[in-house]
């Protein structure tokens, strides 16, 4: 993982918040990844789980791996999910930390914001919101978190090492970022770094 | 950049094959890009 973008940074959100829109409109539509709970029983989450979430919750999910693998989240833990999407993991943490825990979910795009709001409100969780920002500027205070999780999201971010630090700034002394995101094990052209669409598929 | 940045104790999961079956399928594989699960802690 490197900080540096051979792209244009607000063309690369601009790409990104394209295809998240029709992610979050079309979920049933093809794209490179897998969607929903395929990409979810794929990625090794908890499928009982998943299995008890309404579609509209899951079937826009887009994740690269599991958040949850390394380390299950405690009872009462106050999360921010950094790029939370539609809200599937945002939903999954709300699971983890019940009643007396709290998540704040952070997107950019407004589509995948107003469905992750509804589907909460469906839900009637009273302790999960969706908020509008970016992973460099997160609307979260200073220490807030027991822990932050991502997924996928980290990789699209033009500047890793600002979200990186942001990220840092919203936990608290001790807490956890757990995250998923891709690797490549071969390196990559230059000129491939620069066609847009390999950082959004 | 996890360490550059502060964190300390970092884990990281087995590769998850997150193309596989995916029409993003061949370019991964050109590249062997994998999915992975990270955790790192925040200092005390």
């Amino acid at each position: 993982m490197t900080g540096a973008v051979p792209v244009d940074a607000e063309q690369l959100r601009e790409q990104v918040q394209h295809k998240y829109r029709a992610v979050a409109t079309a979920p049933k539509a093809t794209y490179h990844f897998h969607t929903g709970r395929v990409a979810a029983a794929r990625l090794g989450y908890d499928m009982a789980l998943v299995d008890s979430l309404p579609e509209r919750a899951v079937e826009s999910f887009a994740g690269v791996g599991n958040p949850f693998e390394l380390r299950a989240l405690e009872s009462g833990e106050r999360i921010v999910d950094a790029g939370s999407g539609a809200g599937f993991d945002s939903f999954v943490a709300a699971r983890q930390v019940g009643s007396n825990g709290a998540v704040v979910g952070v997107d950019m795009t407004p589509e995948m914001l107003d469905k992750s709001s509804a589907t909460a409100d469906i839900l009637g969780l009273q302790n999960v919101e969706f908020r509008k920002g970016l992973l460099e500027a997160l609307p979260v205070e200073d220490g807030w978190a027991d822990v932050v999780i991502s997924n996928g999201v980290i990789n699209l971010c033009p500047d890793k090492r600002a979200a990186l630090s942001e990220i840092r700034r919203v936990l608290r002394p001790g807490g956890y970022l757990q995250f998923a995101d891709i690797a490549n094990g071969k390196p990559v052209p230059p000129e491939a770094l620069r066609d847009i669409d390999l950082w959004t598929g | 950049m996890l360490d550059e940045i502060g964190f300390v104790d970092v884990r990281i999961g087995e590769p998850v094959d997150t193309f596989g079956g995916s029409e993003g399928e061949e370019r991964a594989r050109a590249y062997e890009v994998f999915g992975y699960s990270f955790l790192a802690r925040n200092p005390d």
